[in-house]
């Protein structure tokens, strides 16, 4: 310790300012209440990370962030005070937390055609804790949509254990786009064959083989299925379609209408089509709460309000973000922006939706009527369309984005800074495909994207960042010394 | 004693009355009356500086007897009168005078007696100064002058000393002696005897001395030195204006008496108006008096200057080159000393040619003067007085001002999607009207339709194993989906399985609601013309009805073109293989009748066989363009509208602006053409182009407008690979023009035997637009 101080104080000026480190986490907070300590200005996060360590006695050293108002500090803090005009005679608070350990590659499960979603069911996943069971350690499943029209549920040592039936017994009749856990008992899925599917999921007792077994068929849209979003407690489905509306169902067969009868694929007239359709399953058929149809493109994403499940959100091709009162159905908001919206993840903490664009960034959007501008910040850093977004378990400043460039960027809304354009923010770290690197071309820049796309991105704290793209795998990365010591 | 003072100073008096009897030439009468008192005064005057007198005299009597002379009239009066009243104060103080002046005269002079008893005056002899001319004379010397010594010969002796004794011969001495002074020989001995004195000459050490150096031929002078260091009054170098470092002489500071004299004496002439320093104002005036003078410029006032004034032209000031004495970097080498002279005068650069003189004194006179100033006045003599006006524009101001592309945003910039798959090259490419789906055709025989934003294919049909599918293009409407093709010599319509069964219900009732009203007309008259029968819409085959095809339309010739109307209803195809007749060339087919028609019977004028056409947005009005031009059909009257002339010699595709005539502007076309132009016409301006961008290095494939309002694009495909977009709005007032801004250049498709990039097309909505290369790819930019 002492001689990197010295070294440190040595190299920098002699300019010296007091700073007062404080954590807001139990675990890493300092032993006594330690005073403010002279630190030399030349100092960067890795000398303070190096001091903090030394402080708290740790064996390992951990590595730290520091942030300044709410701000990473990126630069020594010396350049950090002369940018920010602040005076070296105050005692400058620095918050310091975890910082987030490059997400290294975990597993990849391979399929046989282009993954487009996927989905967790862990201890700390939302499915799980809206039906409050328990899923053991060890015990989390990925659940994976594909082109092929299967859903495919996963454990952890990359086995197969269920597969969704086929179309003719009553699967998907075309590529899923969109599947979600309702609960760990069942599934929701959504595709470009218009329908929603609910499933029932079982598992035999050794946990190594599982069923998907079809429950529901919910009818309502007339073009393909791009997203969805569910609600456990409510038992209530959004989904998002190209056919310009926003459908809201009900997972309950009790609840939900009859299905329209000109939808229905009997309804279809070529004898090539029914040929398919001839499924030896009967599936209950139940038609949509309500679509909501004001958008004037394709919608692209809808979700639930993380607080308020009667409140729903969508973006769509038409630029706009709408907020729906999903109760009486009706048009709350609409939020123009200038560029097609692809993608919706809210952040409940800040009043912030983030949605990415086709303009290659993430647009943080304060949906509320009060906020007067309509992007509060803008995250760049993407070379392609940002198709999927997910919040970070740990942090509530914490995004990670799926592009089609290929990558899935983590973002954390401190790390910015302001230009012309308003407040810009940075990615924090990016991952790229394992198969381009298996490929041996980590470096090659696919132009589009082509091949490696990422189409779904979730972000779990027990399992780690999921992706699944167009390589045809799904793609475990987890930042390894931040898990285990949370 | 007055008398003997008198005889006393005779000389001198007399010498004063001559003096005054020159000046005092009307005072003789007063001169005498005091001529004794005034004679003693003048003596004792006079013997104070008797000897000084003298001296003086003889260096300045000239200057006197001048000045004396001029000063004549001037001092006269007053030097009377000074004389009168010094002759009357002297006369009284006479006898104090006389001792006072005896007492005076002690000091120069003593009085002995001389032989006679009278007074001798015996002066003190003069002591010269050092610096005097005169040399102290020996006691001894000889004062014979310059005689032969031989005249004494008789006498004892050979001449008289200073005082007048007489210098005795020299004893001539014995044998004796001389021999003893011959073996004695003193210092300085010459051995010979010195003639004025007869003495052995003997001459002084500084004497021998002297006669060595004149000997030597050296400086007598002692102390001399004749290497002394050089003053350089005047440098030792040639110069053309010498500087001189010569002390100034004395008479530079002094001033001159003789000029103070001279001043003096005009001050006193001017004074006492003997000199006027003006001239006297003639009297020739008054004889003038009744002659009248007339001032023609007395009230002239500035006038402005003629309107056919022409200022003269300002030359600008002679550079280095002209000087007399120009640098020499400016001096003409030999080289081109030549070539000025070989060339003639008109030739030459410049009329002179830079020369060194020196100095200006040395410039010669100007030979070409009297030819210059002639030419100069016949130039003026044959100018025209024409002003010409000069028009002072600032070219940056000619420019328009075109915004950058930043703030044109958005336009596609990147690419977002490859779409792989096709084998060999992709022909045609369409976007579906609401945007989600992408329809390609190649020349592996098969349509497809892709997944916009994830390029998944969706679905495909083989419409020919052998044939190429020249197009494809989707019916506009949302109301059904239907896309058109064309393989080989067939037409096909197709409804992918992509749809809701609402939606294909729909679609194919569209497509089946013909069937009934073609069976229910008439056959044509096949008789009638022979080969312009229209053809018969058929059923597909089985194989292609499950895979989606509803309708086919042999059409006998190999369309490379469709276009539909914006309603759905028709679509214009044209085949514009060289062997098909020109009146089958261009086919209009409408789907729900099951109808096709040939609207021209002859071929267009000029220009080969059609190569595209389109039917206009919003008029009844079908533009076809044939190799040369394009022209506008008003289908419902029958007529020729318009012609377009771009003035390209193979065109390729063209496209009509989608607003065009909706916002009261004229209508707007773009033309692309093999030959690498691309032409943007202006429909009310000109049958010519309105602006030619000519970017690409190979032929333009494929050109299209940005098919909504909402974004002022459009875009171009070329053969080398790349495609351009450019920012083009058109504004709604016939007032102004429309702006044409080249936005990008989007790279990518590789060239794949010659080939580039053969067709593009725009989302309906965003900025994004597609692109088929014939490397096998489509392309999504964004």
């Amino acid at each position: 310790m002492n001689g990197t101080q010295e070294s440190s104080s040595a190299a920098s000026a002699q300019r010296q300012v007091r700073v007062q480190l404080v954590s807001k986490q139990e675990d890493i907070a300092l032993p006594e209440n330690t005073g403010p300590i002279l630190v030399p200005t030349g100092l960067r996060r890795y000398a303070l990370s190096t001091l903090v360590n030394n402080l708290l006695g740790n064996d390992k050293p951990v590595p730290f962030e520091f942030l300044i108002n709410g701000a990473f500090l990126r630069t020594s803090i010396d350049e950090y005070l002369t940018a920010n005009g602040i005076s070296a005679e105050t005692t400058l608070e620095i918050e310091y937390i975890r910082a987030l350990i490059p997400p290294l590659h975990i597993a990849s499960f391979e399929h046989d055609d282009w993954v487009s979603a996927v989905d967790v069911l862990s201890a700390t996943s939302s499915a799980a804790s809206w039906a409050s069971s328990s899923i053991p350690q060890g015990q989390e499943r990925i659940l994976s949509a594909s082109y092929d029209g299967l859903l495919r549920v996963w454990n952890m040592s990359s086995q197969i254990v269920a597969t969704s039936p086929s179309a003719v017994e009553g699967g998907h009749s075309a590529s899923i786009k969109a599947a979600k856990f309702l609960s760990p008992n069942s599934i929701v899925s959504a595709g470009l064959d218009r329908t929603v599917h609910l499933w029932k999921y079982t598992e035999s007792e050794d946990g190594f083989s599982g069923k998907i077994a079809p429950q529901l068929e919910l009818y309502g849209h007339k073009s393909g299925i791009n997203s969805l979003a569910v609600h456990a407690p409510s038992n209530r489905i959004l989904t998002a379609s190209s056919d310009h509306a926003v459908g809201f169902w009900s997972a309950k067969k009790s609840d939900a209408p009859a299905a329209p009868e000109s939808l229905l694929p009997s309804a279809a007239s070529r004898t090539s089509k029914r040929r398919k359709l001839n499924s030896s399953v009967s599936t209950p058929q139940r038609g949509p709460l309500a679509l909501l149809s004001s958008h004037t493109a394709p919608v692209s994403a809808a979700i639930f309000d993380a607080k308020d499940s009667t409140v729903g959100y969508s973006t769509s091709w038409d630029h706009t973000l709408r907020t729906w009162d999903l109760v009486t159905a009706a048009l709350v908001d609409t939020r123009s922006t200038s560029h097609s919206l692809l993608s919706l993840e809210h952040l409940p903490e800040h009043h912030l939706l983030a949605t990415g664009t086709s303009a290659r960034h993430i647009t943080l959007i304060d949906p509320r009527v009060s906020a007067t501008t309509i992007s509060a910040m803008t995250l760049r850093g993407h070379t392609n369309a940002v198709v999927s977004l997910s919040r970070d378990p740990h942090s509530s400043y914490g995004l990670i984005s799926g592009s089609h460039d290929g990558t899935c960027r983590i973002w954390d809304i401190r790390a910015t800074k302001t230009d012309k354009e308003g407040v810009v923010g940075e990615s924090v770290y990016s991952i790229t495909r394992k198969s381009l690197e298996e490929a041996g071309k980590a470096d090659a820049k696919r132009v589009g994207g082509e091949g490696v796309k990422v189409f779904g991105v979730c972000w779990d704290r027990s399992v780690g960042i999921v992706s699944a793209g167009e390589d045809k795998r799904i793609q475990i990365n987890r930042g390894e010394g931040v898990l285990s010591s949370a | 004693m007055v008398a003997s003072a008198g005889s006393k100073k005779r000389k001198a008096v007399t010498r004063d009355v001559e003096e005054e009897a020159g000046t005092f030439s009307g005072d003789e009468l007063a001169g005498d009356l005091n001529g004794a008192l005034s004679g003693s005064a003048n003596d004792l005057s006079s013997d104070e500086d008797d000897s000084e007198v003298e001296l003086v005299d003889e260096f300045s009597s000239d200057e006197d007897d001048d000045e004396e002379e001029e000063l004549d009239s001037d001092e006269i009066p007053s030097d009377g009168e000074d004389a009168v009243k010094k002759n009357s104060a002297k006369s009284t103080a006479a006898p104090a005078d006389d001792e006072s002046s005896s007492d005076e005269a002690e000091v120069n002079f003593r009085i002995e007696k001389d032989a006679n008893g009278n007074d001798r005056y015996v002066y003190d002899e003069i002591n010269p100064d050092d610096n005097s001319d005169y040399s102290d004379i020996d006691e001894d010397s000889n004062t014979i002058g310059n005689i032969p010594l031989s005249f004494y010969d008789q006498y004892p002796h050979i001449g008289y000393d200073i005082n007048g004794k007489k210098i005795m011969r020299p004893a001539t001495g014995e044998a004796l002696d001389a021999l003893l002074d011959s073996i004695e020989i003193p210092k300085g001995f010459t051995g010979l005897t010195d003639p004025s004195t007869g003495k052995p000459l003997e001459l002084s050490q500084d004497e021998l001395e002297l006669l060595r150096k004149v000997q030597m031929n050296e400086i007598p002078e002692d102390g001399y030195n004749p290497y002394e260091p050089l003053m350089e009054w005047f440098t030792t170098e040639k110069e053309v204006m010498p500087l001189s470092a010569a002390p100034e002489p004395k008479r530079r500071f002094l001033p001159s008496k003789h000029e103070a004299k001279r001043v003096m004496k005009l001050v006193k002439a001017i004074r006492e108006g003997r000199i006027l320093p003006y001239k006297p104002p003639s009297e020739q005036e008054e004889e003038d008096k009744d002659l009248i003078k007339y001032d023609l410029w007395a009230d002239e006032e500035e006038r402005p200057d003629h309107i056919m004034h022409v200022p003269a032209p300002k030359l600008p000031p002679p550079g280095y080159e002209e000087s007399y004495h120009p640098p020499a970097e400016y001096l003409p080498d030999q080289k081109e000393r030549k070539t000025w002279e070989q060339a003639d005068p008109e030739d030459r650069e410049r009329e002179y040619l830079p020369t060194d003189f020196g100095s200006l004194r040395k410039v010669p006179g100007y030979g070409e003067f009297v030819k210059e100033k002639f030419e100069r006045c016949l130039d003026l003599y044959l100018a025209p007085r024409v002003r010409r006006s000069k028009l002072n524009i600032d070219p940056e101001s000619l420019l328009p001002k075109l915004p950058s592309p930043e703030e044109l945003k958005p336009f596609p910039s990147m690419c977002a999607t490859v779409f792989r798959g096709h084998k060999g090259r992709v022909r045609s490419i369409a976007v579906d009207p609401t945007g989600v789906w992408l329809a390609t055709a190649g020349d592996d025989g098969t349509v497809r339709v892709w997944e916009l934003l994830t390029g998944r294919q969706l679905w495909s049909v083989q419409l020919s194993e052998e044939d190429a599918v020249n197009v494809v293009r989707w019916r506009p409407g949302k109301d059904a989906v239907v896309l058109a093709a064309a393989a080989g010599d067939d037409l096909y319509l197709m409804v992918p399985s992509i749809l809701d069964p609402e939606l294909e219900q729909a679609s194919l009732e569209l497509l089946d609601a013909g069937w009934g009203y073609a069976a229910s007309k008439p056959a044509p008259s096949a008789t009638e013309e022979g080969k312009k029968t229209p053809p018969q819409w058929i059923r597909p085959s089985s194989a292609l009805t499950d895979s989606g095809v509803c309708a086919v339309i042999p059409l006998r010739y190999v369309a490379k073109s469709i276009s539909w109307h914006r309603r759905g209803d028709y679509f214009v195809t044209v085949c514009p293989g060289a062997s098909t007749p020109a009146s089958v060339a261009v086919a209009i087919h409408t789907v729900s009748k099951h109808l096709t028609q040939y609207p021209f019977s002859r071929r267009i004028k000029g220009g080969g066989p059609p190569q595209t056409a389109h039917f206009h947005p919003s008029k009844p009005i079908l533009f076809v363009a044939n190799q040369r031009s394009v022209r506008g059909y008003d289908l419902s009257r029958q007529l020729l509208v318009k012609i377009v002339q771009p003035g390209a010699r193979w065109i390729s595709s063209f496209d009509i602006h989608p607003t065009s005539s909706t916002a009261s502007g004229g209508d707007n076309l773009i033309v692309g053409s093999y030959d690498r132009r691309l032409l943007w016409h202006d429909l009310e301006l000109s049958q010519r182009p309105y602006k030619t961008l000519r970017y690409h290095r190979k032929a333009i494939r494929a050109v299209k407008f940005h098919p909504s309002g909402r974004y002022p694009l459009f875009a171009d495909a070329s053969d080398d690979g790349s495609l351009q977009i450019f920012h083009g709005s058109v504004t709604g007032d016939m007032l102004s023009n429309a702006s044409i801004v080249p936005l990008k250049v989007l790279k990518g498709h590789k060239i794949t035997g010659e080939l580039g990039v053969l067709d593009i097309d725009w989302h309906p909505r965003e900025a994004w637009c597609v692109s088929a290369g014939a490397d096998g790819t489509c392309r999504l930019w964004m």
